[in-house]
């Protein structure tokens, strides 16, 4: 057996063997060269060639169903895509139209809402963002202000989001708002609706992050008014839409890549850098490699346990805080593993590929903070399957 | 999570779960301490008569033909509730015998029938090993005598005899240098000392120690890759049991800081201890799904020793921190020989050490995944 920690324990069956190599062959052959194992984050119109690329052979979609555009495929299936795409290092298409709006459109859409919208999110034509967070809703979103305010057929949104990936590049977002100040609890006068960034009294202003691009931005919110029919969901239903779990979704969050390809990298520095020839080097990858393969076995035990119906509630905030914590540490194992040039802005020289180990450190962080930061998911555990006290 | 098994793996599973808590548990294991029982008899008889030690014996072999997961299960099990049997090591060594067909038909059937038990007598992985090494047979008008010395080898006192790799010092044949035997106790010196939660230790020292040839099992390349799976399975059952202590050590955790009150509260109501106990839950998950599949890989023959190692590495080093925190939570009270927490520490450190510790493995992880 070869031992390749991007595969390890995968079930592929004959005839995901089969798709598994046509999708390798074919993402080799069709992923542009400038966005593979890129050290720099990739911008949505860097991505849309890409994006449509994959659109254009069928595979943009896999776990939506047939009818809305999707490939329908199995959680199996929708793995190989996301491991045969991550393993040359090529970027998977962001997440917010297709992962995270796109089964709440589907699932809760009117049929004009999802023929308006799905085509764009498929075709990538149309770039959306998350307007969830705010300046005083972070952790506790339940506390967002942001208010939409129905007059007839429109409503009046007025407010302020904060860190919204990707905001100022988009077209649209898809946003919680509070629509009814008084509700108690708190979370049952929020909704979600759609808006259109081009609308007028929207301000966006990009925020330059720890990496130094401006992955995130800020809105501001005047007067904007939104039609009515961009209501998803019931008025005041759009806690439920926005926090529900939507079919295999939380695997495309915790999946072991990130750990595994920051620790082959730190393998390729290693033999640069001597770092290789020293034992206290090899006992700490291996420590990182054991951690490693035990979340891959959970990994896919849950991914199993999905196709049968029956994975117990535990296991998103536990793949949380087993990958979140694993990427990171390899991350900062690979900054060690560069020596004085993990500390570089340059990129190095690894046998003709760009590393940058800053830009993946930075890059690492915020997978502990963003979706629900892991403090919060050890709350969760703790109380909903340990069963303690508040 | 829960393995995912058939219908007749759940109620074997089941059966497991009834026998090691109608036959272990915190008492017995503090009440064979105290008498220095090196094995608990009852509870093996109890393993032998429900077939446990045939369980991943293939069929042809008169075995169940069930695997190593079943076995892991259930040995998840006897962790759990700190039986004081050779379950890992005999049914690992069953697993190999069965593998190996006629030549150890006999023993596999003493096994099975409770008439014989029948531990590994092996140097170990890892530190504290240093002059422990295969023993070395010299053959005699058909017969082969041992010598060398084994240390660290548990239930030494309570076996028959010693599952033994030796090293042939014949000059003539080059290829096959290794053979599988069974030695008999009584022909070789123990030197025993009693482990912090009651097992015990033996240096096993063999001088001229007669082996028939009808005891010899396997030779040569075949006894080389038998050797290897013994010792990965060793690492994987052990790593099972380990698993099982842990999580028992967690949940009783659990229960006390959801009892226990100080400021006016339940202690599991503050947060520092919540975060605490839902790493540990999160760190015994991961190990849980790691030892179901090891186990179900080398059924499926898809096993790689660094597998073996990595359960191991990583089983060994959460039950250590897990009961660690275990005691912490508990404060003085887990400071206290008299309350049950502490031999679950004390089971932890036992069996990390044994096979190779966390650090022992991992390096052996490194040294098969260059
Ligand atoms: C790179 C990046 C991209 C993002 N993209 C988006 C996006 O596209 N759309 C969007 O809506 N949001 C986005 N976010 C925001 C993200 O959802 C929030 O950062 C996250 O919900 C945490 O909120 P906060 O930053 O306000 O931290 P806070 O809630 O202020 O938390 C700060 C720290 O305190 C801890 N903490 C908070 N409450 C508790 C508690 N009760 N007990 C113990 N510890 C606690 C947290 O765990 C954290 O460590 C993004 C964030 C990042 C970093």
């Amino acid at each position: 057996m070869i031992w390749d920690n991007t595969t390890l324990f995968s079930d592929d069956n004959p005839a995901d063997a089969a798709f598994r190599k046509e999708v390798r062959e074919w993402v080799d052959k069709n992923c542009p060269e400038n966005l593979r194992d890129r050290p720099s984050r990739v911008t949505p119109p860097e991505m849309k060639p890409w994006h449509r690329k994959l659109y254009e052979r069928g595979w943009i979609a896999p776990h939506w169903p047939k009818e809305a555009g999707g490939m329908g495929a199995t959680l199996e299936q929708q793995l190989i895509l996301f491991e045969e795409i991550s393993r040359i290092g090529a970027p998977t298409p962001f997440p917010h139209g297709l992962n995270f709006f796109g089964p709440i459109l589907i699932h809760a859409g009117t049929p004009e809402q999802k023929a308006k919208h799905c085509p764009g999110i498929l075709s990538g034509e149309v770039t959306w963002c998350q307007g969830y967070s705010e300046a005083g809703a972070g952790s506790d979103l339940a506390s967002l202000k942001t208010r939409a305010v129905l007059a007839g057929d429109h409503f009046i949104v007025n407010g302020h989001k904060l860190w919204t990936t990707n905001g100022h590049y988009a077209d649209w977002m898809f946003a919680l708002v509070r629509t009814d100040a008084e509700a108690k609890p708190r979370h049952a006068g929020i909704s979600l609706i759609l808006i259109d960034l081009k609308s007028p009294g929207v301000t966006v202003k990009p925020i330059k992050t720890i990496r130094g691009d401006a992955e995130f931005a800020e809105e501001f919110f005047d007067d904007v008014r939104v039609p009515r029919e961009n209501l998803i969901g019931p008025l005041n239903g759009g806690w439920k839409l926005a926090t529900m779990l939507l079919g295999g979704e939380r695997f495309a969050t915790g999946h072991p890549r990130n750990a595994a390809i920051l620790l082959n990298r730190a393998r390729q520095v290693a033999r640069v850098t001597g770092a290789d020839a020293d034992p206290a080097f090899r006992q700490q990858l291996a420590a990182l490699e054991i951690d490693l393969l035990a979340f891959t076995a959970y990994y896919r035990h849950g991914a199993a346990l999905h196709g049968l119906g029956k994975v117990p509630d535990s296991m998103t905030p536990v793949m949380k805080l087993a990958a979140g914590p694993l990427a990171q540490a390899a991350s900062e194992f690979l900054v060690q593993v560069a020596g004085p040039a993990g500390a570089s802005l340059a990129d190095m020289d690894i046998h003709g590929e760009a590393v940058n180990p800053a830009e993946d450190l930075f890059e690492m962080r915020r997978v502990t903070v963003g979706g629900g930061a892991n403090e919060i998911q050890r709350g969760i555990l703790a109380k909903r399957t340990l069963d303690l006290p508040s | 999570m829960e393995p995912i098994l058939d219908e007749q793996q759940s109620l074997m599973r089941e059966t497991a779960v009834r026998l090691c808590k109608d036959h272990g548990g915190p008492k017995r294991a503090r009440a064979l301490r105290n008498a220095a029982t090196e094995m608990d008899v009852p509870a093996w008889m109890e393993l032998v008569r429900s077939g446990w030690l045939s369980a991943a014996v293939s069929e042809d072999a008169g075995g169940m033909g069930k695997g190593m997961l079943d076995v892991c299960l259930a040995l998840e099990e006897s962790g759990r509730q700190l039986l004081m049997v050779p379950f890992a090591e005999v049914a690992a060594v069953a697993h190999i015998l069965g593998k190996i067909g006629a030549r150890a038909e006999n023993q596999l059937r003493a096994i099975q029938q409770g008439l014989q038990i029948l531990v590994p007598a092996l140097p170990q992985e890892g530190w504290g090993n240093v002059g422990s090494a295969l023993p070395l047979a010299r053959s005699e008008g058909g017969q082969w005598f041992l010598d060398g010395t084994i240390k660290h080898v548990p239930f030494a006192q309570t076996a028959q005899s010693y599952f033994v790799a030796a090293k042939r010092s014949s000059r003539k044949k080059a290829g096959g240098e290794i053979m599988l035997c069974a030695v008999l106790k009584h022909l070789v010196k123990l030197h025993t000392v009693q482990n912090v939660d009651g097992s015990t230790s033996s240096e096993l020292v063999m001088e001229g120690s007669l082996v028939e040839e009808s005891q010899v099992m396997a030779r040569g390349g075949e006894a080389q890759a038998l050797l290897d799976t013994l010792r990965d399975l060793l690492a994987i059952t052990t790593g099972a049991a380990l698993v099982g202590v842990s999580s028992q050590a967690l949940d009783m955790t659990l229960d006390y800081i959801k009892y226990r009150q100080q400021f006016g509260k339940a202690l599991g109501s503050f947060q520092a201890l919540q975060h605490r106990v839902a790493d540990c839950f999160v760190d015994i998950e991961l190990n849980r799904s790691l030892v179901y599949r090891v186990a179900a890989s080398y059924d499926a023959g898809q096993g790689h020793p660094a597998m073996a190692a990595a359960v191991k590495a990583r089983t060994s080093r959460v039950a250590l921190s897990v009961t660690r925190d275990a005691l912490q939570l508990h404060g003085a009270i887990g400071y206290t020989d008299e309350h049950d927490i502490g031999l679950y520490y004390k089971r932890a450190i036992a069996l990390a050490a044994l096979y190779g510790n966390d650090i022992n493995q991992t390096a052996r992880f490194s040294a098969l995944t260059v």
